[in-house]
C-alpha cells in the first residue's frame, strides 16, 4: 500500500506536470473565447535594473520590457530570426549590404508613426548604450534609404549577423527618434509594443497597460516567439517584486497574484493537484555552470581545473540546485538542437572520480591553498550549487570556502581579476541564443567569464561567426566543444529547468523566455 | 601577650575564612533553591553539553549531503527531518548550538572586559567620564540589533565579524551599568576608609570597588549572552553571520524559509531551540538578580 502510494505520487509528479505542460501548449487555440479587460499581477523576485529596453541584459528587465518594446528582427518560437517591426530584409550576395524595409503604420505609444529616422536613431543609440553593443560591431554605418527603409553597410561578411541582431539578450529595440540621444536608462520608456509603461515603484511594482492603438503584425495567425500577431486582452498588468519565494507562493495561493515567474519545486509538487493552480514547465531554461578564474592560483593551473572537472558529481549538484528539475548534459548546447556536438567531452562529465581528482591535484602541485567560490544569495540555484560544489571539493582535498554576497556585488567581484577562484552561474539566455551567443561570453572582444582570454578559443569564435554555412558552423562548434574540455576553464554542470505557475483563471499562457502578457486573458 | 595576640590574629583570620566559606555555601544553596535559576541553569548545562559533545551525539556530519533524501519529513532515520540539501536537521542544530555558544561566550567575555574597563575608567577618572560616556551614548543612539546588522554587513559575513559587531553593540550598555554601580560603591564609607588606610588605586578598584559592583554586571552579562544567541541567529538569517554551509541556527532557519509550507521542520526545530535557550538564560539571569541584588534578597530573607 505504502509503496503503491509512493509510486502513485511519483507518477503524479511526472504525469501532472507533463499534462499541464501539454495543456499549456495546446490551449491557446483561436477558437477559445478570449475576454477583453481585467488586470493581472505577475511576480518576479528582483527589481528590473532598467526599463530602458536596450541598455540592460537583465532577465528581470526583459520580462517587462519585451511587452513594451519591439525589435526589427527577433526570434520565433523555433529560435529562428523573423521580422517583427521589419517587413523583411534584402541581403546582398557578398553579405556587405542589408536593406531593411519597415512595416508601415506602426505607432509608438506617444502616437507618432515609426519611420526610418526612428530606426537609425535607435540603433545609433544602441551602439553607445546597448548592453551587447558588440553585436553592431560588424555594421560600418546605417543609412536612411527611404521613409521606411534603412540600409546597413557592413565591415565584412558576417553570416551570423542577423541571428545576433535578433538576440533578445539586450534587444536592439526601436524607440522614437527624440529618445535617440538620451543616456542609458534616461529614455521615455516609449516603444511600439502591445502594452505601454505606466509607472515604476522600485522594490514594489511596475505597471503597464494596454496600448489601444497597437498595430498588430497580421502576417501570422498568432504569437510566434518574440513576434507574430500580438493581441493585448488585459487592461493592465502589474509586475510585482516579491523577493521571498515562500511569500510569492503564499500570494499565489491566496489569489492576490496570478502568475509566478518561478515557483520553487517543492511548492510545485505540493500544488500540482490543486484545481486553482496550473504549472508550466520550461525544461530548457538554463545551463548550470561553474566558472574558474584562470588568472589566479590555484585555478590558473589546467591540471587543477581538470581535477575539479573529473571529481565533481554533477547529478548531486543538479538534483539539489535545481530542486529536481534538471537534465544531465555535458554538451554546450541543448541535446538534439542544430549545433548539438554529440558525445565530445562526455568522458569528463559526471565522473565523481575523487581518486583521479586527487591524483591530478598532486600532479598540479596543489598545496591546500584556499579556493574561494563566489556566489550570491539572490538567485537560489547559485547559492545551492555553490554549497554542493564546496562540499565535493572538500572531499577531494581542496580547501574550498564560499563567499556569498548579493547578486550585484557578485557581478562586481567577478569583473575583478583577483579575489575569487570559482563562480556559480546559471546561463539562461546565452544557450537559448545558440552557439554564438554562448561563446561570445567566453571569447574576445568581450572579457571572458573565466578572465584570461584563451587565444585558441578566440580564433574558434571568429571561425564560428564567419562560418558561411550551418554545416561549417556545426563543425566549428564541435571543435569548440572539444576545446572547452581541454582547457576546463568553465564546467558544464547540467541543464536546469524552470517551473512557472499561474492561477487557473489565467488562460492562454505559454511558457517562453519571458512572460508574454499579450494573448493571455482572464476567464470571464 | 605577644603569643596571645598572635593566636588571636590567627583565630580571627580563621573566623573570616570560615565566614567567607559559609557565605559562599549559602550563596550556592540559595541559587539552587531558586526555581527559575535552577530551570535556567539546567537548560544552559544541556545546551553547553550538546555543544561540547556535538561530535559524539550528532547522528550525521552537519554538512553531509544526500540528494536522495531532500526535504524528508521527521522519521526514525532523521528525527528532525532533512533540509533542501538532504542534510540532517538534527545534526545541524546540534552543531549549530556550538556556533551559538562560541559566539555567545566570546561576546560575553569581550563585552565584560571592555564594558568593565570603560565603565570603571569613566567613573574613576573624572575627566574621562564625559568623553567615554558621550561616545557610548552615540553608539547607543542606534537600535541594538540594527547596529549589529550594519556593522556585520560592512565587515562582511564571518563568525569573527559577527562577534566584533555584537561586542560593539553590547559594550555601551554594559559600560553604563558598570559605571553606575561603581559610582554608588565609590561613595560608600569603606572606600573612604580604604583611602584613609593608604590603599593604592589598583587595590581600591579591584579589591573594593569592582568586587562590590559585580552583581549587576553578572546579570547584564547573562542577558548579553542570551541576546547574542538571538542576535547571531538574526545576523545569520540575514546572511551576514557565519557564511554557508556553516550550521548556525540562523542559517538553518534561513534555509528553511523558502520551503516553510512544505518542510516546516527545517525552521521550526532550530527556532524552538533558540527559544528554549534564551528562555533558560533569562530565567537564570532573573535568579541571579534576585539573589545578588541585596534589596531583592533582603526583602525575601527578612520576615
Amino acid at each position: 500500500m505504502k509503496t503503491h502510494l509512493k509510486m502513485a505520487s511519483k507518477l503524479r509528479s511526472l504525469g501532472v506536470i507533463g499534462v499541464f505542460a501539454l495543456a499549456a501548449v495546446f490551449s491557446p487555440l483561436p477558437s477559445l473565447a478570449q475576454v477583453k479587460g481585467g488586470e493581472i499581477v505577475i511576480v518576479q523576485g528582483s527589481n528590473p535594473p532598467s526599463l530602458d529596453g536596450m541598455s540592460t541584459s537583465s532577465q528581470a528587465s526583459r520580462n517587462i520590457n519585451m511587452n513594451i518594446y519591439e525589435t526589427l528582427y527577433g526570434f520565433s518560437e523555433e529560435i529562428k530570426p523573423i521580422p517583427i517591426l521589419a517587413e523583411g530584409v534584402d541581403i546582398s550576395d557578398d553579405g556587405l549590404t542589408y536593406v531593411f524595409t519597415l512595416r508601415k503604420g506602426v505607432l509608438f505609444h506617444n502616437g507618432d508613426e515609426m519611420n526610418a529616422g526612428d530606426v537609425k536613431a535607435s540603433l545609433e543609440r544602441y551602439r553607445v548604450v546597448g548592453a551587447t553593443k558588440n553585436l553592431l560591431a560588424p555594421v560600418k554605418d546605417i543609412e536612411i534609404t527611404g521613409d521606411y527603409e534603412v540600409t546597413f553597410h557592413m565591415v565584412e561578411n558576417t553570416p551570423t549577423f542577423l541571428e545576433a541582431f535578433s538576440s533578445p539578450r539586450a534587444p536592439a529595440v526601436i524607440i522614437p527618434e527624440e529618445d535617440g540621444a538620451t543616456e542609458a536608462g534616461k529614455n521615455s520608456f516609449v516603444g511600439t509594443g502591445p502594452y505601454k509603461f505606466v509607472e515604476y515603484v522600485p522594490d514594489d511594482h511596475v505597471t503597464i497597460e494596454r496600448f489601444d492603438d497597437y498595430t498588430a503584425d497580421t502576417r501570422s495567425e498568432g504569437i510566434d516567439g518574440f513576434g507574430g500577431k500580438k493581441t493585448a486582452w488585459l487592461d493592465r498588468v502589474i509586475f510585482r517584486i516579491i523577493p521571498e519565494p515562500g511569500a510569492q507562493v503564499a500570494a499565489l495561493e491566496a489569489g492576490e497574484v496570478q502568475i509566478l515567474e518561478q515557483i520553487p519545486m517543492p511548492a510545485a509538487r505540493r500544488l500540482e493537484s490543486s484545481p486553482d493552480i496550473n504549472l508550466f514547465k520550461n525544461a530548457r531554461w538554463a545551463f548550470t555552470t561553474f566558472i574558474f578564474n584562470t588568472s589566479v592560483s590555484p585555478s590558473d593551473n589546467v591540471k587543477f581545473r581538470e581535477a575539479v572537472q573529473v571529481g565533481l558529481n554533477m547529478e548531486e549538484i543538479m538534483a539539489i540546485s535545481s530542486e529536481g528539475l534538471y537534465t544531465l548534459n555535458h554538451r554546450w548546447q541543448y541535446e538534439g538542437t542544430t549545433y548539438d556536438p554529440g558525445m565530445i567531452g562526455a568522458e569528463y562529465y559526471n565522473q565523481a572520480d575523487t581518486e583521479r581528482a586527487k591524483a591530478l591535484l598532486a600532479e598540479a602541485g596543489y598545496d591546500g591553498e584556499e579556493f574561494s567560490i563566489l556566489t550570491d544569495s539572490n538567485i537560489p540555484q547559485h547559492g545551492r550549487s555553490a554549497v554542493v560544489i564546496a562540499e565535493q571539493l572538500k572531499g577531494m582535498g581542496i580547501n574550498a570556502v564560499i563567499n556569498q554576497v548579493d547578486w550585484p556585488t557578485a557581478l562586481n567581484v567577478r569583473m575583478q581579476d583577483e579575489g575569487w577562484n570559482g563562480w556559480t552561474l546559471q546561463m539562461g539566455i546565452e544557450p537559448y541564443l545558440g552557439p554564438v551567443g554562448l561563446i561570445a561570453t567566453l571569447a574576445s572582444p568581450a572579457r571572458p567569464h573565466f578572465v584570461k582570454p584563451d587565444a585558441e578559443l578566440d580564433a574558434l569564435y571568429q571561425e564560428l561567426i564567419k562560418g558561411a554555412t550551418v554545416e561549417a558552423r556545426q563543425e566549428t562548434f564541435k571543435k569548440i566543444q572539444a576545446h572547452l574540455y581541454e582547457i576546463f576553464a568553465i564546467i558544464k554542470v547540467g541543464d536546469s529547468g524552470l517551473m512557472h505557475a499561474a492561477r487557473s483563471s489565467v488562460k492562454g499562457f505559454i511558457p517562453f523566455r519571458f512572460p508574454r502578457v499579450y494573448d493571455i486573458w482572464l476567464e470571464g | 601577650m605577644t603569643t596571645e595576640a598572635a593566636s588571636d590574629t590567627l583565630s580571627i583570620g580563621r573566623e573570616i575564612r570560615l565566614a567567607r566559606r559559609r557565605r559562599r555555601l549559602t550563596f550556592v544553596r540559595r541559587l539552587l533553591a531558586h526555581p527559575s535559576f535552577l530551570v535556567g541553569f539546567v537548560i544552559l548545562v544541556l545546551f553547553t553539553l550538546t555543544a561540547l559533545l556535538a561530535d559524539v551525539i550528532a547522528p550525521y556530519a552537519p554538512t553531509e549531503l544526500n540528494y536522495r533524501f531532500i526535504l524528508a519529513p521527521p522519521s526514525k532515520e532523521f528525527w528532525f527531518g532533512t533540509d533542501a540539501y538532504g542534510r540532517d536537521v538534527l545534526s545541524r542544530i546540534i552543531y549549530g548550538t556550538r556556533v551559538s555558544l562560541r559566539i555567545g561566550i566570546y561576546v560575553v567575555v569581550m563585552t565584560g572586559i571592555l564594558g568593565t574597563l570603560l565603565g570603571t575608567l569613566a567613573s574613576y577618572v573624572k575627566w574621562l567620564d564625559g568623553l567615554i560616556m558621550r561616545s557610548l551614548d552615540g553608539l547607543m543612539a542606534f537600535p541594538g540589533v540594527l547596529l549589529a546588522i550594519a556593522l556585520a554587513a560592512a565587515l562582511g559575513p564571518s563568525e569573527t565579524n559577527a562577534i566584533i559587531a555584537l561586542t560593539v553593540t553590547f559594550t555601551p550598555r554594559t559600560a553604563r551599568i558598570v559605571r553606575a554601580s561603581v559610582i554608588v560603591v565609590q561613595g560608600m564609607q569603606f572606600i573612604e576608609a580604604a583611602y584613609a588606610a593608604g590603599a593604592g588605586h589598583a587595590r581600591i578598584i579591584f579589591r573594593y570597588i569592582l568586587a562590590n559592583a559585580l552583581s549587576p554586571l553578572i546579570v547584564q552579562l547573562t542577558f548579553v549572552f542570551a541576546v547574542s544567541i538571538v542576535a547571531e541567529a538574526i545576523l545569520s538569517f540575514l546572511g551576514v553571520g557565519p557564511p554557508p554551509p556553516a550550521p548556525s541556527l540562523g542559517n538553518i532557519i534561513a534555509d528553511g524559509r523558502s520551503n516553510i509550507q512544505e518542510a516546516w521542520w527545517i525552521a521550526v526545530f532550530p527556532g524552538l531551540v533558540i527559544a528554549v535557550a534564551v528562555l533558560g538564560l533569562n530565567l537564570m539571569g532573573d535568579g541571579l538578580r534576585d539573589i545578588l541584588d541585596p534589596r531583592h534578597s533582603s526583602a525575601r530573607d527578612r520576615p
